[in-house]
């Protein structure tokens, strides 16, 4: 069992990055408007 | 007739209800409209309509009806736009203040590479046409670089170059396609979104952290291994340990923040230590810390329990609590922000230079800028922008935003006019008396955002009970340990361990935030917008509710009500009466206006005679329509009889509250028509539901007494409880009169316009009635989005509903701690069933608050969904770290 003195450390960095990420979406406003996003995706990208 | 009055575009609009085609650009009815070989065509329910829609198609943006009906389809019609929004008064708007250094500093943030940003609120977005068709801005206007729109909120993030393009040529563009901008303050916005986004930051790493010494925690539990190397087990410990620390400081520095100015306010008081001023900041922190020291002492002595899991999960569920709060709420600023479109935001000011001449010159500036004596131009369909005496013109004005008046009242020089009214008729000159915060409106609102201020910050049952959970729980297992040690030493720790596991904080700190969560998002989804969830139990346990009369129980516009005698006659009067520009006459050509409406020749000879009626011929036919005085005082040779049986009509009519037309054909009279503002058709019965429930109905109204009373009695409310001709002020007194004379009645106020604000804002619960004005929604604590007024009545249901879910939660949590705090402290519980135990009772809250009964009836609205999406994301991500 030796192995969870390693394994227990890389999920936590594991984790710690996606924390990070949550942060990082937060940050840019990802979860002020969960509605719009929905809807754009309905509309074709013509140039 | 009461009085002579025309009557323009806005109101004609509205007229048209009766017919049965929707109009091609808003969905709003319209008068269908056929080609030559009877191929329909694209009918509209206003001159507006049909510009934009042509506007559209020529500008290449089809798409915008392919989108539009495509998320229609998806949600269900839904008919809302936002009035003004179509006046083609309204395109030749320069905005240009908006190009002002002063608005722009006010309202927008430069950016480091010199462009600039701002939020602007658009009137009648409302799918995924208007998201289309906004975000297409960077492609037509060379120089806006970003457009996203965030429909839910009506809001549009622009950003632009001010170098290649002026912000006023955007807001012109907006304007054409039907979108009138409003420009919000930007610091506050920013202030808002970054709290926002703060608060979610702290609960998305507390569930984190929660989740992660969970795992561990569930481990040590279990007796991973920790006989077999105990050095795992310390290893555990440290890193909980470690973990737990974060979240206290990062999570719970929110609870031990407000703690410490909570001790410091009551320690600074004169009057003395007051234990009950004390906020619910204190016994969180005081727990939360004393259950980590506890266990961070454990850790390191490596003597005792630790209790790193219910701490992280107690943090993170008042935090989650917190946040779901604060985002309930944004609805509400946002509202309040929305307050400045109440009043025009510019006026047309004339330069006091040549203010006198024939040809004055004309400025537009700020609304608010505008100073005492300034002439001012009010167009047509506009609305006043400062109270004034008119000094130059005449016409007819809508009040029912101010006063609650129904009808149209002519105004001509020398009277005085509020700002916020709507000048229907032809331009009016107006000298100001008062503008900006001094205007009446502007002193109602400032009572409103005041209120919504001092309003009680909501005391939440989850933040009283959490604290004081972890002390119990605490002071338990001390005594547990304390007897466990004399009585049997060799299982006291295994008894501990077992009550500090089996004890739920989630369970019981979730228990009334989920179930109300779920339920507020639930009543989004059926058109109801609760912005402060406390009120649910009010309502839940109303005594009391008081209507409003003007467009909540009634329709809000004249309509033809009644017709006795022949039904030709009135479509005769009708082809006369299209040829009159009063209300009266709109009313009637709007209710003629059916695919299956006679075929009349086009009237001739017309003569109308201001203040009595109109005469003319139709087949040869002499008809007149008008006053009944006016139209005996025509007739060749009446008889008596004749005389007295239309008379005694018209006399019905008057009582029932409508105004009366009488019809002549061929020097008889044919018909007596009434006209007014009808009673919504389910308002009868649900007067009649509310009275055989107990709950008192009352009525109160701006409009005349007399026309208030015969609704009063029509519905069968109580004529004690009915106020007609009552100004604002007059609405809150009746309240707060109300409330006085019964201490323990809850009062429900059901209204719509800004004369209703302030009874919204006195009654325990207010609620805004679908089509309400900016301010009733501001001081409502409850809108509701969809058409008629027997959804109160849902509404009323639907919280019952929510109310026993918080019960049965609380009672069911309560029930299961008590339970199991007992059984373990008796030593009856093996912490693995412990283990087991305790992620059931969260588990069992989380199932208890997503079956409750509330609001099942599916209704779709596009605002609803987010409140559904919202809901659903934090249901599943409190569901998955629960456990």
């Amino acid at each position: 069992m030796n192995v969870l003195f390693f394994v227990i450390p890389i999920a936590l960095c594991f984790a710690v990055a996606s924390v990070l990420t949550f942060f990082w979406a937060a940050r840019r406003g990802q979860f002020d408007d969960l509605d719009t996003p929905a809807i754009r995706m309905l509309i074709d990208d013509e140039k | 007739m009461p009085e002579n009055t025309t009557v323009t575009a806005p109101t004609i609009r509205d007229n048209h209800a009766q017919s049965s085609v929707p109009c091609a650009h808003c969905g709003l009815p319209a008068a269908a409209a056929f080609d030559h070989e009877n191929q329909a065509l694209p009918s509209f329910c206003c001159i507006g309509c049909e510009a934009i829609y042509h506007a559209i198609h020529s500008g290449g943006f089809d798409t915008f009806y392919k989108l539009r009906d495509m998320s229609q389809n998806a949600r269900g019609q839904r008919a809302v736009i936002n009035s003004g929004n179509t006046d083609p008064n309204l395109t030749d708007k320069h905005f240009s203040t908006f190009d002002s250094d002063e608005f722009l500093e006010k309202h927008s943030n430069l950016l480091e590479d010199g462009t600039r940003s701002i939020d602007l609120h658009l009137e009648g977005v409302h799918c995924a046409g208007c998201v289309w068709l906004t975000e297409r801005l960077p492609h037509v206007i060379p120089g806006v670089i970003e457009a996203r729109l965030s429909l839910a909120r009506a809001r549009l993030e622009l950003r632009w170059n001010p170098e290649h393009t002026q912000l006023s040529a955007i807001a012109q563009w907006l304007t054409r396609y039907g979108y009138m901008p409003h420009a919000l303050r930007s610091d506050r916005i920013a202030g808002h979104s970054k709290a926002e986004r703060a608060l979610l930051m702290r609960v998305g790493a507390s569930w984190a952290i929660a989740g992660n010494i969970m795992i561990l925690a569930v481990a040590m539990y279990g007796g991973l291994d920790i006989l077999h190397d105990p050095k795992l087990a310390t290893f555990a410990r440290y890193i909980s340990l470690g973990l737990a620390t974060v979240s206290l400081v990062y999570g719970g520095g929110v609870f031990f923040r407000r703690a410490a100015g909570s001790l410091r306010g009551v320690l600074s008081r004169a009057e003395g230590f007051a234990w009950n001023r004390l906020s619910m900041d204190v016994p969180i922190a005081l727990g939360v810390f004393v259950g980590w020291a506890h266990s961070a002492v454990a850790t390191v002595t490596g003597q005792g329990d630790v209790w790193f899991d219910s701490i992280a999960v107690l943090i993170a569920a008042l935090l989650t609590a917190r946040w779901l709060q604060m985002r309930g709420r944004r609805f509400a600023g946002d509202a309040a922000e929305r307050l400045l479109s109440l009043l025009p935001s510019t006026a047309r000011r004339l330069l006091p230079d040549n203010a006198e001449s024939d040809q004055p010159r004309i400025e537009e500036v700020p609304a608010d800028t505008l100073q005492l004596g300034d002439l001012v131009e009010v167009r047509a369909g506009d609305v006043i922008p400062a109270d004034g005496v008119i000094i130059h013109g005449a016409s007819t004005v809508h009040r029912a935003v101010v006063t609650g008046e129904s009808r149209p009242e002519p105004v001509t020089a020398g009277d005085t006019i509020e700002a916020g009214v709507t000048n229907l008729g032809a331009v009016l000159t107006v000298r100001v008396t008062a503008a900006g915060n001094e205007t009446r409106v502007g002193k109602l609102m400032q009572w409103v955002e005041d209120g919504e201020r001092r309003r009680a910050p909501i005391v939440q049952l989850a933040d009283r009970l959490g604290g004081l959970f972890v002390l119990v729980v605490l002071a338990a297992s001390a005594l547990t340990g304390l007897v466990w040690s004399f009585i049997d030493p060799a299982q006291a720790v295994a008894h501990v361990v077992a009550l500090l596991v089996i004890s739920c904080p989630c369970a019981l700190g979730m228990a009334t935030p989920l179930a109300l969560t779920v339920g507020v998002g639930r009543a989004a989804k059926q058109g109801f917008f609760i912005k402060h969830d406390d009120v649910l139990q009010s309502l839940a346990r109303a005594t009391h509710i008081i209507f409003d009369k003007t467009g909540t129980l009634t329709e809000g516009r004249m309509t033809v009500a009644h017709i006795t005698g022949s039904t030709e006659a009135a479509h005769a009067a009708a082809r006369l009466e299209a040829h009159s520009n009063h209300p009266i006459a709109a009313a009637l050509t709007a209710w003629a206006a059916t695919p299956n409406a006679p075929n009349l020749a086009p009237p001739t000879d017309i003569t109308e005679v201001p203040g009595n009626g109109i005469t003319g011929r139709i087949d040869e036919v002499p008809t007149a329509v008008g006053h009944i005085d006016w139209i005996i005082s025509l007739l060749e040779n009446p008889s008596d009889d004749e005389i007295n049986t239309w008379r005694k009509h018209v006399a019905t009519i008057v009582a029932d509250g409508f105004t009366p037309v009488v019809v002549a054909q061929n020097h008889k009279i044919t018909a007596a028509i009434g006209i007014g503002d009808r009673l919504r058709t389910d308002a009868p019965e649900l007067i009649a539901t509310l009275k055989a429930r107990g709950i008192q109905p009352a009525l109160l109204s701006g409009d005349h007494p007399e026309l208030v009373a015969a609704c009063a009695q029509t519905l069968g409310i109580d004529p004690t409880l009915t106020r007609g001709g009552v100004d604002p002020e007059q609405k809150r007194l009746f309240v707060e009169e109300l409330r006085k004379n019964n201490p323990d009645a809850q009062i429900v106020m059901v209204g719509d316009g800004v004369n209703d604000a302030t009874a919204l804002q006195a009654a325990d619960v207010g609620i805004a009635v679908h089509g309400g004005t900016q301010a009733a929604l501001v001081a409502a604590d409850i809108f509701v989005t969809r058409q008629g007024i027997e959804n109160i009545l849902e509404l009323i249901d639907g919280t019952h509903q929510v109310m026993r879910t918080v019960h049965r939660n609380l009672i069911g949590s309560a029930v299961y701690n008590a339970l199991g705090i007992s059984l373990a402290a008796l030593g009856l519980v093996a912490p693995l069933l412990a283990a087991v135990a305790m992620p059931l009772s969260s588990l069992f809250v989380i199932a208890s608050s997503l079956a409750q009964k509330s609001f099942h009836h599916p209704y779709s609205d596009p605002t609803g969904s987010t409140q559904s999406t919202t809901t659903g994301l934090n249901i599943s991500k409190t569901q998955k770290n629960a456990l």
